[in-house]
């Protein structure tokens, strides 16, 4: 059904000429490229709001399917902008922003059944499907003692290193092996059981494909126990359920007639067969990217070729977004001569494909989005040589001088890799500097299951002044933004920890006030005196111990805890922390009678008490119902272990929760005079106004060059091999049935190129994420074998030098 | 023949077969009329054991037990109220003599009746072998589940009537999905025929076997139904589309023979169909009446709540014929907005405090009586339930929660007699945790603290050779009888030698050491169920709960599980003592698996004072009108789906459904469909003034579920009725 067309859609947005043609769009298929800082976001919201108004039906959904969980928010509300027929509705109809994980997840939770799975099934996440990946990998070790033996380089090693190696390395290349096998398997939808009989049937031994299949068929096992499946089965199992019920596929296609894909260049394989599903012969596809900034191919079946087939197929109408007005026109001559630059000079032909040559081209003057003014001295490509602690001192100390004059501003690093990421955050907290983490997870589903799981542990042990301790220390958490209020809470908590028993504080008698003496700033002689030595660790009458009694016994009269020493007089002073602890009593008292109610209804009677954020109360409320099913399954578990439980539920279910900022969306404005320490990765899609990239060296962006290192080739492997790839190689022959195919190292020098060109384009992502300044240093790695600059970094350099005179 | 006035049909003549078919909607004013005719045939003269007041479950009964209490009535007046399940275990109680051995079972022992639980007991013990053996490895549900997904497919197949053996072949045939699913089928139907060997056996009656015995022994029983139809003369057949087809077949037989009927008829509900329910064989029952009367309009919802009701079900069943019958005829006059609040929030709990706010405003400043409230949503979990009680106390607002399945284990109480049980009979074997022990002592001794119990418990409590023990609190050193104070040392004292005493002499009966543990110790002065009246009714229920599993499993536990003794209904000693310590251990075992659960809740009520909280279809079951309604988790699918039990099935197992034909997708959306409609419809025709709506885009679960069938239908009601 066509409803008629509204105008006034697009009223926040003044289009540029492509823009224009793609807010026309009606029907059908269409690719776009788009260049980083096109507005391709903004444009592709304004569409889908408009599809919304006037396009479906109400029980139809406009389906924007994207690639990152923070885009999702983004998405979310920048069409919740766009839509002007909200009025008096219901808000938030009518669209539905996915990852392709989320909407695996939609489809496969519509029809668990058809696909053998029951209604409540489990999804293991990465964590945890690691520990079965494990597993799997050490019991195969384990039996295949001497795989390894294969693959060593024929250098002598010492007995210790061997050691090393065996011990470590190998079982670690071993567990990536086995992932990275498992993940392009489950791709290619190969269960182990088909691999296995195919490599009965392969004339010749291909070694690295039987380990992948055989500890495929024990991870498999090792799921299927848990009643689970991980991330790479939902998605397979959404595809497998499209294709058992094409009735099912139908009504999925009925309900989301438009379908808009961001960062298509980073699709996969199977994310286009979904999608491709959903959208029918006929029906409406929007697919949107930019081909230079495919970063996630590694391991994956991820391609930008999809985009790039998309683009050329004869149906489909192709649009370029080539304006930006993100960066200031010397930022994005930076971009430009790497693409260039790459296209024409790199020293590796193969290399050369890494990029599409496609300009960025600064905004026309009057456009309502317009770049920054050009400022040539706000690009520094730093030559000097630095030692990775160095470049952070440099970085750190660069940002303590900028950051006091730009309190408005907003500002990134950018690192390759975490580990770099956690190097920097160490130093800016030693410096004193305010900075927002965006490495991994982020913390409010830890903190809210930490507090939790303090709090329980407080319960489960009633007796330990310690345990009460670390739960005040969780009440009181927001203290510690505050220098004076956290040392308040550390001091209260320190005495606290000290009391010598529990129930004078929680449950006084009459004469027994541990609170009301250390209120009084007393330190009487019979709080805090503890007990005679002779009785600590003995409840019972001497002529008892030791009568009948299991060892485990004797000394449970009194926890260790409780043989605390005295109060200090000038710990008992504190008569503003006096109603803080008579406040934490009553909590607390309440909290242990509530001790014997079914646990989910212990943790929401303490998220009340504990949280008044919408989001923690709302992940409380769920992992209270999560605890409760963990406890119907084992009736047996105590508090003891409901606390554990409690960790290992808070990171399985991250990833739909949707509580955290990094699925609500990050936006780097709302960190002004913050840095925001952020992988490249990590950092694709946002932008800020000042931009560090470090590490630049030729390890982290490597060239395929023969003096490059690969993080992929371990040192220990013979030819330099790059066994995951050697065993991807393997796989892909065994699908393919080709018969004498493969020859080893050939994936190697192959991977190398690729790792080379994704590098590459991460660069790229990383120069376009800066709207006014950009900085890249690099260092020397470990002293042991020092990293030379990376080449495109030197070809940057010495054009800017150039340029710029 | 002309239709009567409604007013008329009450008063219609008590002889000469007349029967009346009373159809109409929700509010119209059916089962008023129907009770009406009850007092008339009463005032009339018709003895009160000539009528029979037949439901399809014992909570729509309420009224005609309302009604025979008032005290107008002629004295005397002892008319039954039945459901088709009470009918048949009375019958095959009175007449086991005549027919036990034509249907299998041995005459010279009476029958035992299973409840739902000591059913499930049984069950289970069929299941779990299978399960060690690998059976049901291709589907992820837990034991429980399975044994009432069995016990449902014989219950289906009863009251359906067909024959037990094609439960899995009717569902195979149905079956569109993975072939390994095929194999499960079979695996449940083996355990159901294991657990009907069982019942024959040991003269076990399930409800499936009762419903089979009635059916078919005895009704075809000239005796039997000699002494039905003449001591019935009148009928009187409320909600007869949630009755099951072979109560419907036994009308078809019946009304032709009676005085009177007056049979009435639901015309958009049908909720039951989960268990069995047969709407459209109810209303087949016109044309076995007389006379028909149909009744247009609800008189309960306001005209914007009627608008609001008509709008959401045409919005909902967009591409569905709806059988005129179901579809809703009355005319919209009034304004669906002006019935209508809603709001939409990030997170649930935001939604619960907005519900929390609201009902209090309307309580305070709109002077709404709170049993005017009910807060309905399509599943309602215990942390939802918690959650929202808690919050409407904090406000002040009385309120009552439906708990539709709470296992007996989750009662504190019942864990702390749980507990002591263990203690009291060491020969179990079974060594409760130390905070299960720190637990019990916190709640059965009156202000042990936890910080004192665990003390305690670390202290008193150990386990010798295998079995749980209590030290005496006397030879502890002075320091720690101090820290746990002698006043509460002497309380945990008397406990102690109270457990020590019972365990020196032979166990009891376990209902009767539960009594006695509550009536002597617990109970008094300086424990802890002396001023908690909530832990009393707890156990109460548990003392009920262990009687009746001892008066029904007692009786075969020797042949059954294999128990030393002999077959004993009473006493204690001997034998009986071993009897009654395997007994007690394997009821333990029950409650402490939650197989044993909801039975002995405090049935529940919708009271005037209090809030009403409680799963949608409970709501329409207890069919009482509210003015204010809030739909919560608006967005869940819950509204129209089914909960996905693969071992069984709705409508494959329904009498309707052809043979052969497979369930497709769109069997299911039609089969959705229609229940939101029906659920729109029946909920709405219980409010008089307003519906408010909640959604939340991230759910309970922490999944998004913002766009579900329900808030589609309301938004297109809203598009098509703009805001002025």
């Amino acid at each position: 059904m066509t409803k008629p067309p509204n105008h006034q859609t697009t009223k926040q947005l003044i289009p540029r000429l492509a823009q224009k043609e793609i807010l026309s769009y009606a029907g059908g298929k269409m690719g776009v490229s788009a260049v980083p800082g096109s507005g391709k976001t903004h444009v592709l919201s304004a569409l889908a709001a408009r599809l919304v108004d006037e396009a479906i039906d109400d029980d139809q959904e406009v389906l924007i399917v994207t690639l990152v969980n923070s885009a999702v928010g983004n998405f979310a509300s920048r069409i919740a902008i766009f839509l002007t027929r909200e009025r008096g509705l219901l808000p938030r109809f009518g669209y539905r922003v996915r990852t392709l994980h989320g909407l695996a997840h939609d489809i496969v939770r519509e029809r668990p059944g058809l696909v053998g799975l029951a209604d409540d099934f489990q999804i293991v996440d990465e964590r945890e499907a690691r520990q079965i990946l494990e597993d799997a990998v050490w019991a195969w070790l384990h039996t295949h003692p001497d795989a390894l033996l294969d693959f060593l380089t024929a250098d002598e090693f010492s007995e210790g290193m061997l050691r090393r190696i065996r011990d470590r390395d190998w079982p670690e290349l071993a567990i990536e092996i086995a992932a990275a096998f498992i993940k392009r398997a489950k791709d290619l939808q190969l269960g182990p059981e088909y691999l296995l009989a195919s490599l009965q049937e392969y004339p010749d031994d291909l070694p690295l494909a039987r380990m992948g299949a055989e500890i495929y068929l024990d991870y498999q096992r090792g799921l299927a126990y848990r009643g689970g499946v991980d991330f790479d089965d939902l998605i397979r199992l959404a595809l497998r359920a499209l294709e058992l019920d094409p009735d099912f596929c139908a009504r999925l296609r009925h309900r989301w007639p438009y379908i808009l894909e961001d960062e298509a260049q980073d699709s996969s394989q199977l994310q286009e067969e979904i999608l491709r599903r959903l959208v029918g012969p006929d029906g409406n596809w929007v697919r949107v990217g930019d081909p230079n900034q495919a970063i996630y191919e590694t391991f994956t079946t991820a391609d930008p070729r999809f985009l790039r087939e998309f683009l050329n197929q004869p149906d489909v109408k192709s649009i370029t977004m080539p304006d930006s007005g993100r960066s200031q026109p010397s930022i994005i001559a930076l971009a430009n001569y790497l693409v260039d630059w790459t296209v024409n000079e790199h020293p590796s032909e193969i290399a050369r494909n890494a990029f599409r040559q496609q300009h960025i081209q600064p905004t026309l003057p009057g456009d309502p989005q317009p770049n920054p003014p050009d400022n040539p001295a706000a690009v520094r490509l730093v030559a000097r040589k630095f030692t990775p602690d160095a470049e952070i001192k440099a970085v750190v100390d660069s940002l303590a001088r900028w950051l006091p004059e730009h309190p408005d501003s907003t500002v990134a690093v950018l690192v390759p890799r975490n580990k770099r990421g956690f190097e920097v955050t160490r130093a800016l907290k030693a410096a004193g500097i305010d900075y927002v983490e965006l490495l991994r997870s982020t913390t409010s589903t830890r903190e809210v299951a930490g507090v939790l799981a303090n709090v329980l542990r407080a319960l489960a042990d009633p007796g330990s002044s310690k345990k009460l301790a670390a739960a005040f220390r969780a009440w009181r958490r927001a203290d510690r933004d505050d220098p004076e209020l956290a040392e308040r809470t550390a001091n209260l908590a320190k005495l606290l920890s000290r009391c010598p028993r529990v129930e004078d504080y929680l449950w006084p008698r009459l004469d027994r006030d541990w609170l009301a003496h250390v209120g009084a700033g007393l330190a009487p002689d019979h709080v805090g005196a503890g007990l005679a030595p002779d009785h600590v660790g003995a409840g019972l009458a001497p002529a008892h111990v030791g009568a009948g009694l299991a060892p485990a016994h004797v000394g449970a009269g009194l926890a260790p805890d409780h043989a605390g020493a005295g109060l200090a007089p000038d710990q008992t002073g504190d008569r503003e922390g006096s109603p803080l602890l008579a406040e934490f009593r009553d909590l607390m008292r309440r909290w242990q009678e509530a001790v014997v109610l079914p646990i989910d209804q212990l943790i929401l009677t303490l998220a009340q008490d504990l949280f008044h954020e919408a989001t923690d109360l709302a992940l409380a409320h769920k992992l209270a119902v999560a605890l409760r099913a963990a406890s119907d399954d084992h009736p047996d578990w105590r508090l003891p272990e409901l606390v554990e439980e409690l960790a290992t539920i808070a990171r399985n279910q991250r990833r739909f929760l949707g509580f955290d900022e990094e699925d609500t969306g990050f936006d780097p404005d709302q960190h002004r005079g913050q840095v925001v320490v952020a992988t490249m990765h990590k950092a694709k899609g946002l932008e800020w106004d000042r931009v560090y990239l470090m590490s630049v060296n030729n390890y982290d962006f490597p060239s395929a060059l023969p003096h490059d290192n690969y993080i992929a080739e371990k040192w220990f492997v013979r030819d330099n091999l790059n066994l995951v790839e050697e065993a991807l190689a393997q796989l892909n022959i065994l699908t393919n049935g080709e018969a004498g195919n493969y020859t080893e190292g050939e994936a190697t020098l192959r991977a190398r190129h690729d790792y080379t060109a994704e590098r590459l384009r991460l660069l790229y992502v990383g120069i376009t994420r800066a709207r006014k300044e950009l900085i890249i240093t690099w260092n020397t790695g470990r002293p042991k074998n020092p990293a030379q600059p990376a080449v495109p970094f030197i070809a940057l350099h010495t054009w800017w030098e150039g340029k710029t005179g | 023949m002309p239709v009567p006035d409604p007013e008329t049909l009450i008063h219609v003549p008590h002889t000469g077969n007349h029967t009346i078919f009373l159809e109409g909607p929700a509010g119209a004013g059916k089962t008023t009329l129907a009770v009406q005719r009850l007092r008339h045939l009463l005032s009339a003269g018709v003895p009160g054991e000539n009528i029979l007041v037949w439901v399809p479950q014992r909570t729509l009964a309420g009224p005609y037990y309302q009604a025979l209490r008032t005290p107008d009535l002629p004295g005397g007046a002892l008319v039954d109220v039945v459901t088709i399940g009470g009918l048949a275990r009375r019958m095959v109680d009175l007449f086991w003599p005549l027919i036990a051995e034509q249907a299998g079972f041995d005459p010279t022992r009476p029958p035992t009746f299973l409840t739902l639980e000591t059913a499930q007991y049984y069950m289970a013990r069929v299941v779990e072998p299978a399960l060690r053996s690998g059976a049901f490895d291709g589907v992820t549900i837990a034991p429980n589940r399975l044994v009432s997904q069995i016990i449902d497919n014989l219950n289906k197949a009863a009251v359906v009537g067909f024959p037990v053996d094609e439960i899995a072949q009717r569902l195979k045939e149905a079956w569109a999905g993975e072939s390994s699913r095929l194999r499960i089928f079979d695996q449940a139907q083996a355990c159901a025929l294991r657990f009907r060997q069982t019942c024959l056996q040991h003269n076990l009656l399930d409800f499936s076997l009762q419903i089979e015995v009635f059916v078919h022994h005895l009704w075809p029983l000239p005796l039997c139904r000699y002494y039905l139809l003449g001591r019935y003369r009148h009928l009187i057949v409320d909600n007869v589309e949630e009755d099951v087809p072979v109560a419907h077949d036994l009308l078809w037989q019946w009304l032709p023979e009676c005085d009177s009927a007056l049979v009435v008829y639901d015309r958009d509900a049908g909720y039951r169909v989960f268990l069995g329910a047969d709407p459209d064989g109810g209303y087949a029952l016109r044309d076995a009446c007389h006379q028909h009367v149909s009744l247009e309009d609800c008189l309960v919802a306001s005209p914007d709540v009627q608008a609001l009701a008509v709008e959401t079900v045409r919005s909902s069943s967009a591409g569905l014929t709806l059988r005129p019958r179901d579809a809703p005829t009355e005319s919209v006059k009034g304004n669906p907005r002006a019935a209508l609040e809603f709001a939409t929030w990030r997170y649930h709990p935001q939604m619960l405090d907005w519900v929390a706010d609201e009902i209090s405003r309307l309580v305070v400043h709109e002077g709404v009586p709170p049993g005017e409230i009910a807060v309905l949503a399509p599943f309602l979990g215990d942390a939802l339930r918690f959650s929202l009680t808690e919050k409407l106390k904090r406000h002040g607002i009385p309120v009552r929660a439906h708990r539709p399945s709470r296992a007996l284990r989750e009662e504190p109480a019942v864990r702390c007699l749980l507990t002591l049980a263990a203690i009291a009979h060491p020969a179990w074997g079974r060594c409760p945790s130390r905070f299960d022990v720190a637990y019990a002592l916190q709640q059965a001794i009156h202000e042990l603290d936890l910080v004192r119990a665990q003390l305690l418990t670390d202290i008193v409590y150990h386990v010798q050779d295998g079995a749980p023990a209590l030290r005496s609190f006397d030879p502890l050193i002075p320091e720690m009888q101090q820290r746990i104070t002698y006043l509460l040392g002497g309380r945990y004292e008397e406990l102690r030698r109270w457990l020590e005493a019972y365990a020196a002499q032979p166990p009891v009966e376990l209902d009767h050491f539960f009594s006695r543990l509550f009536g002597e110790v617990l109970s008094q002065p300086g424990f802890g169920f002396h001023h908690n009246l909530e832990a009393g009714e707890a156990a109460a229920k548990l003392i009920e709960s262990a009687r009746k599993f001892r008066q029904t499993v007692g009786r075969t536990i020797p042949e059954v599980t294999g128990a030393e003794g002999e077959e004993n209904s009473g006493g204690a000693g001997g034998n009986s003592g071993n009897l009654w310590g395997r007994l007690g251990q394997e009821y333990v075992d029950m409650v402490e698996r939650g197989v044993l659960a909801a039975q002995y809740v405090p049935s529940w009520q919708i009271s005037e004072e209090a809030v009403f909280l409680a799963p949608a279809y409970t709501f329409l079951t207890a069919n009482r009108p509210v003015d204010i309604q809030f739909w919560i988790n608006a967005g869940s699918q819950g509204w129209w789906r089914r909960i996905n039990q693969p071992l069984t099935h709705p409508y494959v197992l329904s009498r309707s459904w052809p043979r052969n034909a497979l369930w497709t997708e769109s069997d299911e959306m039609e089969a959705q469909q229609t229940t939101l409609c029906r659920l729109v419809l029946g909920l709405l025709r219980r409010c008089r003034k307003r519906l408010y709506l909640g959604l939340s885009e991230i759910g309970e679960q922490g999944y998004e579920e913002l766009h579900g069938p329900l808030p589609v239908a309301i938004q297109r009601v809203l598009r098509a009725n703009p805001n002025d």
